[in-house]
């Protein structure tokens, strides 16, 4: 098989497992991390983007909105990362519903609390 | 289905593929939250009118606007490493391209609907201000499910995902691997 530049041993044999893993880089099983922390990243983002509606601009977007929003985009969010976990993980060893468990887990708890709790 | 041939080791490939579909779930999750959001809750985007022009609300609605060009953008220069999913004469996949146009002419649209909604309040679909923005989610989303298709079917291909156990779905798959999902003379 021909590889791009700068893989393979230039004709001397074929592709080596050396080649193929420096071609796919980071494995997307190993990308679970990542996701995670972009989950979070996107959950906090989506509260303070709702909070900015109700705290800056009550006469637009009054809190209770707000708190049906922000649950209804915390759900959206979280079955996004679960494909997202799933997706990166079928076919591999890797086994993650511990973390994916928690991580929802806290996410959900932590949206109950702040639509009781903070708002204007 | 055919096999296709392949220029890049089969394990090579799927991790690519994968991570396109990764990026495609991300998008996907951020375009349904800002959608579904606007459907159930009114004071997100009033149903018929506006109560004023001026509504930082819809910020939420555009965000996706750009964020999905830029995201679609991110999947074209990606998708270069990926030969199966070129497209004619060795450019841009032609599903990617559409969809990629489609989300540009909604973000565009943003300004028009803003001066638009200066003068007159209502949010009635065919209003000549949301044209563009439906013509180009239209588009985006013909494109989007020729690309997407044609992505999950390679996938199916090299073992990576399930086959559908519906013939017509199959028949799909293979047209999409042939780029013929649409038109049989562009690819």
């Amino acid at each position: 098989m021909t590889l791009p530049k700068g893989f393979g041993s230039g004709g001397a044999g074929g592709t080596g497992s050396a080649d193929v893993e420096r071609m796919i880089g980071r494995r997307v099983e190993n990308m679970t991390g990542l996701i995670t922390i972009s989950y979070i990243a996107a959950w906090l983002a989506t509260f303070g983007g709702t909070a900015a509606g109700y705290y800056y601009y009550p006469w637009a977007y009054p809190t209770p909105s707000g708190h049906y929003a922000f649950i209804v985009l915390t759900i959206v969010e979280a079955i996004g990362y679960l494909f997202s976990v799933k997706v990166s993980e079928e076919g591999s060893t890797k086994k993650s519903n511990g973390l994916v468990g928690v991580t929802l887990g806290g996410t959900a708890i932590g949206t109950v609390l702040i639509s009781l709790f903070v708002g204007n | 289905m055919a096999q296709m041939p392949a220029l890049i080791p089969k394990e090579v490939e799927i991790q690519r593929l994968k991570k396109i579909w990764l990026i495609v779930i991300a998008m996907g999750s951020t375009a349904a939250s800002v959608e579904v959001d606007n459907f159930v809750d009114g004071s997100l985007h009033q149903t018929s009118i506006r109560d004023s022009a001026f509504t930082p609300a819809h910020w939420w609605l555009y965000s996706h606007f750009v964020a999905l060009p830029l995201g679609w953008g991110a999947v074209a220069i990606y998708d270069r490493r990926v030969p199966i999913l070129r497209g004619p004469n060795n450019s841009m996949n032609t599903g990617l391209k559409m969809t990629i146009l489609g989300y540009l002419a909604t973000m565009f649209t943003i300004g028009v609907n803003e001066m638009w909604h200066f003068w007159f309040v209502e949010e009635i679909f065919a209003v000549p201000n949301h044209w563009m923005f439906n013509m180009g989610v239209v588009v985006a989303f013909m494109g989007a499910l020729a690309y997407v298709v044609r992505v999950y079917a390679r996938l199916v291909e090299l073992g990576a995902e399930t086959p559908g156990e519906n013939p017509y779905v199959a028949e799909m798959y293979k047209m999409a691997l042939e780029g013929k999902l649409y038109s049989r003379s562009i690819p």
